[in-house]
């Protein structure tokens, strides 16, 4: 779900860059209204690790090989880090891989970064009114997990699709990114375990280390 | 012929009427296609036809994945170096993620040619001198080593970073 150089127009790559930089702006200052905004930094540091290793570890899903997103993992556990520790992530896997692009960063932060947002969003959100309880964190880290990727692998076609250039074959194109869209639907629920499961272990262990509890 | 009245009569008795008729109409046939291919001229001769060969160097690029896998049905577009903006020629690539084309010899410099597959994508660039024809193999990419070293450098500084944030503060 990394849209690598020269395949957007150059209008949504501008366009893509603006909103990042709104949203990171955004996101910081909330960082910065908090009491010691350095605190939350060694774990978005360890998890933008995470994040960028896990784009290179390749699962064989059938019928396509995907790779694990955890932007929903990043979503829950940092809250407004996430977005920061996303694009730092993505500028990495671009420079060193070629996995994405860097006229395309900005597209790419918002495409899994602000999922990420909404992850954390709803699962703050529902644990704050309801209470939190082991079956409810665990439920709605799941639920997050799988609103990040769904999100992300939404906004990547929908970008995709709004770019599509004259010369491209439409039709194969299109047909070849729902073939693309549906072969990712594994990948989302695992990654919603995966979420769920994380959540519920340190729930148990550190609840603290769970944003928004 | 007392003999033979009486076989062609055993064989009428035995052998059921829509056979013969069937084994008749067949001999007939072999017996039309003979005469036809006899007496009628055969076709492909009645226009020369030649042809000619000219080698020429050609560029096939293959289009992978990292992980190794074929880009298959991958769409292809080749840019020529006078206009880079223009496709020059598009195309698909085959099961094994390959396309060749024969880029124009009056057009020297370099060639461009994107691979794009369901918003997955590459470019290459190849350089073409017709005075310096170059045969070379060229391979984008790193090996498992590399890449492992990469990963590590950058998780490392991450793990760093991290260190660095959660000392205690002297003061």
């Amino acid at each position: 779900m990394h849209i690598p150089d020269g395949i957007l127009p150059l209008p949504i790559t501008l366009g893509g860059y603006v909103l990042a930089v709104s949203v990171t702006w955004a996101c910081l200052h909330r960082i910065n209204q908090r009491e010691d905004p350095r605190e939350g930094i060694p774990k978005a540091a360890l998890l933008t690790a995470a994040f960028f290793l896990a784009s290179l570890i390749h699962i064989p899903l059938p019928p396509a090989s995907v790779h694990l997103v955890l932007n929903g993992l990043l979503g829950i556990l940092l809250g407004p880090f996430a977005f920061p520790a996303i694009i730092i992530g993505l500028f990495f896997q671009a420079v060193m891989f070629g996995h994405g692009g860097l006229t395309t960063l900005g597209v790419n932060a918002i495409i899994l970064g602000g999922p990420a947002l909404a992850a954390a969003a709803l699962f703050s959100v529902h644990t704050r009114v309801n209470g939190p309880s082991p079956g409810k964190v665990t439920a709605f880290a799941f639920l997050a997990g799988v609103v990040a990727v769904s999100f992300s692998v939404l906004l990547f076609a929908a970008c995709l699709l709004i770019g599509m250039p004259a010369h491209i074959d439409a039709v194969v194109e299109r047909s070849a990114l729902t073939l693309l869209v549906l072969s990712h639907i594994p990948l989302i629920v695992l990654e919603g375990l995966i979420v769920g499961l994380v959540a519920a272990f340190l729930f148990r262990v550190r609840p603290h280390l769970l944003e928004g509890l | 012929m007392a003999l033979k009245r009486s076989l062609y009569q055993h064989i009428r008795q035995v052998v059921p009427l829509r056979q013969r008729l069937t084994f008749g109409g067949l001999l007939l046939l072999i017996a039309l296609a003979n005469g036809l291919s006899l007496s009628l001229p055969v076709p492909l001769l009645a226009h020369g036809a030649l042809l000619k060969y000219t080698h020429t160097a050609a560029i096939t690029v293959q289009a992978v994945y990292d992980t190794g896998q074929s880009m298959t049905g991958a769409q292809i577009t080749v840019y020529a170096p006078d206009n880079p903006a223009r496709p020059w020629l598009t195309g698909i690539s085959d099961a094994e993620g390959r396309f060749s084309f024969v880029p124009d010899p009056d057009l020297p410099g370099t060639w461009s040619v994107r691979a794009r597959h369901a918003g997955h994508g590459a470019m290459v660039h190849i350089p073409i001198n017709p005075e310096q024809p170059e045969h070379s193999l060229r391979k984008q990419g790193y090996t498992a080593g590399q890449r492992a070293l990469m990963a590590a450098s950058v998780v490392w500084g991450c793990i760093g970073t991290a260190l660095y944030f959660s000392r205690r503060r002297t003061s």
